[in-house]
């Protein structure tokens, strides 16, 4: 079965004061439909990049310089800008993190919603209207044939990001790609809307890319994970598999470093040391190696830049195996 | 050991940042453009006496509205005056006016606008009422009111454009100290019980200062325009006293036969303020991080 | 709404007595005796004693100042003193070329300047961006009277196309136009320049917030994105602008209506200054601040419209 939609050695940069800055470099990855894939690693590790560049949204100068983004096996990036616009919105829907500036403060978000409607069907002005408030009524807001003539401000953030997400799946497209949909929401709020979002990938049977950084949405909503540091996966596979048995240094830090409610009183937490690095200056060799507990010259962790190996369940680190991992 | 090694790091990247700081703005065209044409300009005045071929002020009705020739590089005018000299000195006048104009109203602007954005409660909005109510005012027509009150000296006329762009300098520092009042070193100041009147002097206008000073690099060229507009309307500095101003209005008498005078002098004008916009949008692109922060915004 | 409305109209009756406030002060300001200068120097103590109590100047100045502000509310502005006419008679007489003046200015001013502002933002960085904003520089460093000099030099004495002076405005609608298209153009070109200038910085700003990075997301068109998504946030700084420019542009519609020789405020209140004539100065003063803060009120009920969360409290 072909993937739904499919990154392949995606590699995006922005011109740097010595040449070309690789913020996301050679990464490939793939969601069936309906499957859940997660992408997860802390901010700045080129996650909203990567599914920017691959709809063609990276804001200049930052530019796509190789790989492909397969939608049911079509190249968007080497489609001429008017086709990518067509299939954006149409047959691959984003929502991003923040529901409080996503909405543009001045039209309602009937209007909203039936722009992007109208961008894409010949439809009325009438029809589009009555349109967007059934979607409304699909991502569970109440009351929503009278809601649909309200502005944004009338919303409140939880509702603000269903009416984004209504927004995402008025064509019905195949693949949704969320980008921490819930990092700016209140946590009782978080749930309702990671629900939604599972069930509306479910009954339309689309793939979705969930971008997050908390493993406990993984655990929870997500099939398949990606695990991304510096710009490049670094290990992917099952949820079952990377829970089970993480590989890299990198995925068994991030594991140590949340809090577990069964973890025995006094278990303490490791906060990965150091940050990552700065995307124009990066280590020759792994780009972990600086804060990596396992890190060894013998192996080449400092000079030879690691590739992801494995079946099924990949990793890119020149120790796995050797490392006990105590998750 | 280490300690002096990293002291070394320290040294070694703050003279990094310094180059890195230097390079944005010799990078930066219109800001070069801006800087090299205003001191080519504050040359030309402080030169004045030794450029000028000939007394700007020397009539010599025998030789009147004569054409540009070697000896009178722009002409003479009606009254047989070098053209070229007196543009010459006239920039002495329009510089004066935008540094002063600038310094009188950047002080007061600065210090009300400082005070209003900071002060909240009734302070603020008394003053904010005032500097609107200012703002309707024409600030050219206030000029030209405040001129006509205290008589058309170039002390005067400075005094009054001054006060006129004030009100507008006080704005644009009130809406940058409303951005710096909830910022974290503002409460920690105030935390370790600094007085209002210290943590406005001492931090709030400090950090308000980089648009202030992109604001008063235009105002500069407003204030010379002003001074220029007055001359023109026979309210600025008195003749014979060269200014473009006064050029331009002397020249339109005789526009038809010799148009060189008021193009020249107008020409005068706009280089004038054509770099010192190009020296306020070029401080205004290289103090504002902005364009640092955008880059970082992509990961 | 009716909450804005309320507001925008309260604000405007603080601001037109703080501009009677301002101008009242102003005017006192400026030195010399009116009762003098009306009478001449050999007018006896008596006459002008009479006339000091006839204008109320021998009223302490707070007196003075509450009845100026009693009678400005009823719209006695004081009579000029050269003349004898009431002040504000006078100006009102002067205020149709000037306001045509200024009106068609700003039309000229808005039409050529917000479009360019926004195709400079569009593409931002390109060659168009680069010209039109070196076009706007060269606009707002030119001084107003001087590029009307090089227009009636080139557009009236060689092209002979339009006239260069005067505003004939008995001469029928079409010579008015005619007499018009110059000043017009030569105001609007130099507020113009502002107004792309300022709608350029305001469209750049909301092109880059993340409701229009949604809409690019959702594959709206990009001309809908722009024209429409993007343009109605940047509308509020764009008529803020105008509200600016206008008091800017009233400032050089005075010599602008001096360089053509036009009738109108302009030379009313130079005359006026040039004569002290104190009540006429003050009243002219006035008049151009109130149609500021009249125009600032009509922008602020347009933002009601245009930004619902400027509606409630």
């Amino acid at each position: 079965m072909t993937a739904a939609f499919e990154l392949r050695g995606l590699t995006a940069a922005v011109p740097g004061e010595k040449g070309a800055v690789r913020l996301v470099e050679d990464v490939s990855l793939s969601v069936r439909a309906g499957e859940t894939l997660a992408v997860v690693g802390e901010s700045g590790s080129g996650k909203t990049v990567t599914f920017t560049s691959a709809l063609g949204l990276l804001p200049k100068p930052g530019r796509v310089i190789a790989g492909q983004a397969l939608l049911e096996g079509e190249d968007l990036l080497a489609l001429p800008p008017e086709q990518l616009r067509r299939r954006r919105g149409a047959r691959i829907g984003m929502v991003f993190q923040d529901p409080l500036t996503g909405l543009n403060p001045v039209f309602t978000v009937g209007e909203q919603i039936a722009e992007v409607l109208r961008a894409h069907l010949p439809i009325s002005r009438r029809e589009a209207r009555d349109r967007a408030a059934a979607l409304l009524g699909r991502v569970q807001i109440p009351d929503a044939a009278r809601r649909v003539d309200d502005y944004p401000h009338q919303f409140s953030g939880g509702m603000r990001q269903r009416v984004l997400i209504a927004m995402a799946i008025a064509l019905g497209p195949r693949v949704l790609i969320a980008d921490e949909p819930t990092t700016a929401l209140d946590v009782t709020v978080q749930a309702q809307v990671l629900d939604l979002l599972g069930d509306l990938r479910a009954s339309e049977g689309m793939g979705m890319v969930l971008i997050t950084h908390d493993l406990g949405v993984v655990a929870r909503q997500a099939d398949r994970v990606a695990v991304m540091y510096a710009g490049r996966v670094v290990e992917t596979g099952t949820v079952e598999e990377v829970f089970r048995a993480p590989r890299h240094p990198y995925t068994i830090s991030l594991f140590r470093s949340i809090p577990e409610i069964d973890a025995p009183a006094g278990t303490m937490l490791a906060p990965i040391a150091g940050s990552p690095p700065d995307p124009a200056r990066r280590p020759p060799g792994c780009a972990f190696a600086p804060r990596c507990f396992a890190v060894s010259d013998a192996h080449g962790c400092r000079s030879v830049r690691p590739d992801l190996i494995g079946a099924g369940h990949f990793a890119a680190c020149h120790r796995q195996g050797a490392i006990e991992v105590a998750a | 050991m280490s300690a002096t090694a990293e002291q070394i790091d320290a040294d070694a990247e703050a003279a990094a940042r310094r180059r890195a700081t230097f390079r944005r703005y010799t990078r930066h065209p219109g800001f070069m453009i801006g800087a090299i044409g205003i001191a080519l300009l504050v040359l030309v005045a402080l030169l004045a006496p030794w450029i000028a071929p000939h007394s700007p002020t020397r009539t010599d009705l025998m030789n009147n509205l004569a054409p540009p020739s070697a000896t009178f590089w722009l002409g003479t005018d009606q009254f047989g005056r070098c053209v070229a000299s007196r543009l010459i000195h006239g920039a002495q006048v329009s510089l004066q006016v935008g540094f002063f104009v600038v310094l009188i109203s950047l002080s007061l602007g600065t210090v009300i606008g400082a005070v209003a954005g900071y002060a909240g409660g009734w302070v603020e909005r008394a003053l904010v009422a005032v500097i609107d109510i200012l703002l309707a005012f024409p600030s050219f027509l206030l000029a030209l009111a405040l001129v006509a009150a205290r008589g058309n000296t170039l002390d005067s006329i400075i005094l009054a454009v001054a006060i006129a762009y004030t009100p507008r300098i006080a704005a644009v520092m009130r809406s940058v100290v409303l951005t710096i009042r909830p910022r974290p070193f503002i409460e920690a100041s105030r935390a370790i019980g600094l007085t209002p009147w210290k943590i406005v002097l001492r931090h709030v206008i400090p950090n308000a200062l980089p648009p202030v000073i992109v604001v008063a690099t235009v105002s500069a060229a407003t204030a010379i325009l002003a001074e220029a507009g007055l001359s023109f309307l026979g309210l600025g500095v008195q003749p014979p006293t060269p200014t473009w101003g006064n050029v331009i209005a002397e020249g339109q008498t005789s526009i038809t036969s010799n148009p060189l005078i008021s193009l020249s002098a107008g020409l005068c004008i706009a280089y004038t303020v054509v770099v010192l916009n190009l020296l306020g949008d070029g401080l205004r692109d290289t103090l504002d991080p902005q364009m640092r922060r955008n880059t970082g915004k992509l990961l | 709404m009716l909450f804005h409305v309320a507001r925008c109209v309260g604000q405007l009756a603080v601001a037109l007595v703080g501009i009677v406030t301002v101008a009242f002060f102003l005017m006192r300001a400026i030195p010399g005796d009116p009762a003098l200068y009306m009478l001449g120097d050999f007018a006896t103590v008596e006459a002008l004693a009479t006339l000091r109590a006839r204008l109320g100047l021998d009223l302490p100045v707070w007196q003075q100042y509450f009845v100026f502000l009693f009678r400005a509310v009823q719209g006695d502005l004081g009579t000029s003193v050269v003349t004898g006419q009431p002040a504000l008679t006078e100006i009102w007489a002067a205020v149709p070329p000037s306001a045509a003046l200024a009106v068609s200015g700003m039309l000229v001013a808005v039409v050529i300047g917000v479009p360019l502002g926004v195709v400079a933002a569009v593409r931002q960085g390109s060659a168009v961006d680069v010209a039109v904003m070196l076009v706007a520089l060269g606009g707002i460093s030119f001084p107003v009277f001087w590029v009307g000099l090089v227009a009636i030099l080139t557009f009236s004495h060689a092209l002979g196309l339009f006239p260069a002076l005067g505003a004939s405005s008995d001469a029928g609608f079409w010579t008015a136009l005619h007499h018009m298209v110059l000043p017009a153009m030569v105001l609007g070109l130099s507020v113009s320049a502002y107004i792309a200038r300022l709608t350029r910085s305001a469209m750049l700003e909301v092109l880059g917030v993340d409701h229009i990075r949604v809409a690019r997301a959702m594959g709206v068109p990009e001309r809908r994105i722009v024209w429409k998504l993007a343009f109605r946030n940047a509308l509020i700084p764009v008529l803020a602008v105008i509200g600016v420019t206008f008091a800017w542009s009233l400032g050089n519609a005075i010599l602008v209506e001096a360089v053509f020789s036009r009738p109108g405020l302009g030379s009313t209140i130079l005359k006026a200054i040039l004569a002290r004539d104190y009540q006429l100065v003050q009243a002219g003063v006035l008049v151009l601040a109130a149609a500021v803060v009249l125009l600032n009120t009509a922008l602020d009920l347009l933002y009601g419209a245009i930004d619902p969360r400027l509606r409630r409290s």
